[in-house]
């Protein structure tokens, strides 16, 4: 009832103000009257009745205000007042209102695209039923670390581990697709049987494989992904239980996985998001030497923690090494991460200093905001001194002032909101596959409240300096100046401010130096090979004369200087084979250590991607297994196991030829041929050394041909195509692109952090440079009487430029040298990100004070300007 | 005359004013002199703190009111009590003669 009440009555309020209004100054009005008859009743005077009421009960106006400001509709009222106040305030001063929000929006936004993103890649935890208990486990053996197990390590792992209750190996390998129409080239994932149950909680259509599936004479069986289920077989539910193609053989499918399964693996692990279809493995006691190739994941027992796992590894690295042939290896580790954190190891760090930038950014902003306020408030100081003269309350006060600032905040926050989308989707757009391993990534209401709370957070921070001002006034002093401008001295406050944007801005600077540094290195970095006119497409041949009908087929084309082929092109994301290599004569311990990638190619190969032969020959046409086994090594490899020595006639110990789907049999190889190192991983490391090997003994199921054209071939693609496909209908061809393309995308990371860290530094150094010159500005009005004195008394315009460029140029020089203290503090950060340029690279340092001072001297020409504009006459008129 | 610390006006202006309309319908001013000269001078009304308090009362449900012609023919808005004022009397009064004797009670234990 007293609750409807207050809504009524309050509403009513609100709506019909006018009306309760003159209700209550009607009953103020009516109290009044009615005490000045009762005082004329007792004979008083009309004149002397109104002087005793007046004495017992003050202003008839007060009293209507104070009836006026019961009600909880009063404080919407002011506040709506407050509210269109600062609106008409910020209209009135467009230049401000639109420079506070902007720098708001942008800095928000920034920051809100950013946080999107970090969110989305670092925050989320993986989409894995309890993913927080998933660990990879690698092992370090020798010199090679985080290397992928073998069979052994895994059955043995599996037999002893407590902590585990899981553990799964997988292997990605290009192979054929298992199919209806065309033969096609895709990526197969061989895994354990214990694998797919790891990374979802359910097939979306029939099963996953089961220990049955590994049983000897099991019928083979695969898990197709989604997409293939869509693409190859048209989404029909009845290919469950049927037996399909594969490769010269066929296959019972047994399950579709969910649409959105994704595999997500360290960058190092050779493990893409995607995988076509995936075929099981047999867990079995293998041989202790065997090949390492399975990438180990995990899962601990629900009390366990990433500790123990990793105490129990130590232990079991040491029985490991205890049998056979392992007790010699030395240096044998076994390491569990968490796949969370191991997963965005290497862009963790980017991702922060991109969060750290974007946080200086807004943090530049904000003070810009706080600037332009503090300037304000000390314009409107003495409109608010009057304020407080009449009456208004501190709290009155310090609600206006707040509203004001609430306003900005909220365009500040909707046109950042505008600027996060975008940038978001620019972000998006220029992403580089490292990082896309999370699938969809779309502002979510959390980013969004995110934004508004900065929005808030810095509306009340930015309204504390000008409450302080009014909590400082002191009414009388200021009165007496009565709107004379103030003494000039400058605000410490504002120095602050300003020193502290340059700084900030100084440091972006320095760090945008040092990545663009890097990326013009990237750019020129010698990758091994020449990428320009060589074009690139993989193809399946069954065996090595098939191979050679595609090389001469190609070779016959119009255009074409030279064809070769590899079993993995340089670069590039798909599957990597790399084993271990030792030279002759390596003692037992040393064997089965060090890791080498292995290639399988064509003669030709070296010339036509353009790497260099340093020594020796290539290969031959008669470099097969009939003859003396062959091999040629990288010049890293060469200098590795025979140090100031030839290379060539050396014999080094790897796998060739495949015997069986995963094995190759170990044999001795005599070195005829050294090359330059071919940058097979990164651009800018140098991951393993290489060793190629002649495809007659080690064929592969999948080979990319190279292509070297003598210029530009208009409609190489579709001849290619023609060409191979007159030999033979059913040989997939997949991945047509220039050998550029996968230079590109090594280089996406590289690009994306430098045009982001780019635009954050412009738009720091923007900012920074509109807070010197409204500070300066500001000043110079400030100081309009004092110039006018100067030069009345015969000051040169060149003292009063002197004397103003003095007062813009401390604070710059005060945020140089902190921001030079600073960025020397947090430039080894970026250290890994680095390449050949150091984090304190002198040269960067004096090009950002160079145009620090210079840009600065120019955002301070308008106010300067105007100071030595400055008439005596009228500046003295003024005062 | 006493000046009265507003806390305590303000802890017993309901007090009154809810008493004073439970023997008649008065208007603002009526209310104030009948307080006035029923305390003897002790309580001093304020116009403002005083129909600040009626819109209080008014929007708690305890009272209503209404515009009616005063006995010079002059408009003016009448209160009256409702029956939860009623109730609400009772239960105001009932507490603060608890009050009140605790108060009592304890300044003659001092004497």
């Amino acid at each position: 009832m007293s609750f409807w009440r207050q809504v009524t009555h309050g509403l009513r309020g609100l709506l019909r103000r006018h009306e309760r209004d003159r209700e209550i100054d009607d009953e103020v009005q009516n109290y009044f009257e009615e005490m000045t008859a009762a005082y004329r009743e007792r004979g008083f005077s009309d004149n002397d009745a109104r002087r005793a009421v007046r004495q017992e009960c003050g202003n008839l106006h007060a009293a209507k205000e104070q009836v006026r400001t019961y009600g909880w509709e009063n404080t919407i009222r002011t506040w709506g007042a407050d509210l269109r106040c600062a609106g008409r305030q910020l209209r009135r001063n467009p230049v401000f209102a639109a420079a506070a929000i902007l720098m708001l929006g942008i800095g928000i936004g920034a920051n809100t695209a950013i946080f999107t993103f970090v969110n989305s890649v670092l925050l989320r935890p993986l989409p894995y039923p309890s993913s927080n208990r998933l660990a990879i486990i690698l092992s370090e053996l020798g010199n090679s670390s985080r290397a992928p197990a073998s069979m052994f390590e895994l059955y043995q792992m599996r037999q002893r581990s407590r902590v585990f209750d899981q553990i799964a190996g997988i292997w990605v390998t290009n192979r054929e697709l298992p199919d209806k129409g065309d033969p096609e080239q895709g990526k197969a994932g061989v895994v354990t049987s214990n694998f797919l149950q790891l990374f979802t909680t359910r097939p979306m259509l029939g099963r996953f494989f089961s220990r049955e599936d590994d049983l000897e004479n099991a019928p083979s069986t695969i898990v197709l992904s989604y997409p293939l289920w869509v693409r190859k077989f048209g989404a029909d539910p009845r290919i469950i239980g049927t037996s399909v193609r594969l490769g010269r053989g066929s296959s019972v499918v047994i399950g579709v996985l969910p649409r959105d399964f994704r595999l997500i693996f360290p960058e190092d692990a050779s493990v893409p998001p995607e995988v076509d279809y995936f075929q099981s493995i047999p867990i079995g006691p293998w041989e202790p030497n065997g090949p390492g190739f399975l990438h180990l994941v995990g899962r601990l027992r629900n009390a366990e923690s990433l500790a123990a796992a990793q105490a129990e590894l130590a232990s079991i690295a040491a029985q490991i090494n205890s049998i056979g042939e392992r007790t010699k290896i030395a240096n044998y580790h076994l390491y569990a991460f968490s796949l969370q954190d191991d997963d965005v190891r290497e862009v963790r760090r980017t991702l922060y200093l991109l969060f750290g930038g974007v946080a200086f950014v807004l943090l530049i902003g904000c003070a810009n905001v706080a600037n332009l306020l503090m300037v304000r408030a000390r314009q409107r100081l003495h409109e608010t001194t009057i304020r407080a003269a009449l009456g208004a309350s501190t709290f009155r006060l310090i609600q206006q002032i707040l509203a004001e600032t609430l306003v900005t905040a909220l365009f500040g926050g909707a046109v950042a909101l505008l600027i996060g989308w975008a940038a978001l989707q620019a972000i998006v757009a220029v992403e580089p596959a490292s990082f896309a391993n999370l699938g969809q990534v779309s502002l979510d209401l959390r980013v969004l409240a995110f934004t508004f709370a900065i929005a808030f957070l810095i509306s009340v921070i930015v309204a504390l300096a000008p409450i302080s001002a009014v909590r400082r006034l002191k009414l009388a002093e200021d009165l007496k100046r009565s709107g004379r401008s103030t003494t000039p001295k400058q605000s410490k406050a504002l120095i602050v401010l300003v020193a502290s944007e340059v700084a900030l801005a100084f440091v972006l600077l320095i760090g945008t130096g040092l990545l663009l540094r890097t990326f013009a290195h990237i750019l020129r970095v010698d990758p091994g090979f020449r990428a320009e006119n060589v074009f690139t497409l993989r193809v399946s041949v069954p065996n090595y004369e098939a191979l050679r009908e595609v090389q001469r087929a190609l070779t016959a084309l119009p255009g074409v200087q030279s064809v070769s082929t590899v079993s993995h092109l340089p670069l590039d994301d798909g599957g990597n084979w790399y084993d271990y290599y030792w030279k002759d004569g390596a003692p037992v311990d040393q064997q089965n250590t060090v890791m080498a990638d292995m290639r399988s190619v064509l003669p030709g190969y070296f010339d036509t991607i353009g790497a260099q032969l340093i020594q020796g020959r290539d290969f031959t046409d008669s470099d097969d297994a009939a003859h003396q086994h062959v091999a040629v090594i990288d010049e890293i490899l060469a200098r590795r196991l025979w140090p100031g020595e030839s290379a060539l006639g050396k014999r080094v110990n790897v796998s060739d030829s495949p015997k069986g789907p995963f094995q190759f049999e170990r044999d001795w190889l005599v070195v005829v041929g050294v090359v330059r190192h071919v940058q097979c991983h990164t651009l800018t490391a140098t991951v393993r050394p290489q060793i190629y090997l002649p495809y007659a003994l080690a064929p592969r199921p999948s080979m990319s041909m190279v292509i070297r054209t003598a210029g530009a071939v208009p409609d190489l693609v579709s001849s290619a195509r023609k060409q191979i496909a007159a030999l033979n209908r059913n040989l997939p061809i997949t991945h047509l692109e220039p050998l550029s393309a996968v230079i590109d995308r090594a280089r996406a990371t590289s690009r994306f952090v430098s045009v982001l860290a780019t635009l954050l530094a412009i738009v720091a150094l923007q900012l920074a440079l509109g807070g010197i010159y409204g500070v300066l500005s500001y000043c110079v009005v400030l100081r309009t009487a004092e110039i006018g004195i100067r030069m009345a008394v015969g000051a040169q315009r060149a003292e009063v430029m002197r004397l103003v460029f003095a007062q813009g140029f401390l604070p710059v020089a005060l945020g140089i040298v902190t921001g030079a203290i600073l960025s020397a503090v947090s430039m080894p950060l970026l250290d890994r990100l680095l390449f050949e340029v150091k984090p304190d690279n002198p040269r960067i340092y004096l090009l950002a004070i160079v145009a620090i001072f210079v840009l600065s001297g120019i955002a301070m020409l308008l106010p300067v300007l105007r100071a030595v504009r400055i008439d005596p006459m009228t500046a003295l008129a003024c005062e | 005359m006493t000046e009265w610390n507003t806390d305590v006006i303000q802890g017993t202006l309901d007090l009154l004013i809810l008493k004073t309309l439970s023997l008649e319908s008065l208007h603002g001013f009526g209310i104030g002199r009948r307080v006035e000269q029923v305390s003897r001078g002790v309580f001093k009304v304020n116009p403002g703190s005083l129909l600040t308090a009626l819109q209080r009362l008014e929007r708690a449900g305890w009272l209503d009111s209404e515009w009616r012609n005063t006995e010079n023919s002059r408009r003016a808005k009448f209160y009256f009590l409702t029956r939860t004022g009623k109730k609400q009397l009772e239960i105001e009064e009932a507490d603060w003669n608890r009050r009140a004797s605790a108060v009592a009670r304890l300044l003659r234990q001092e004497a």
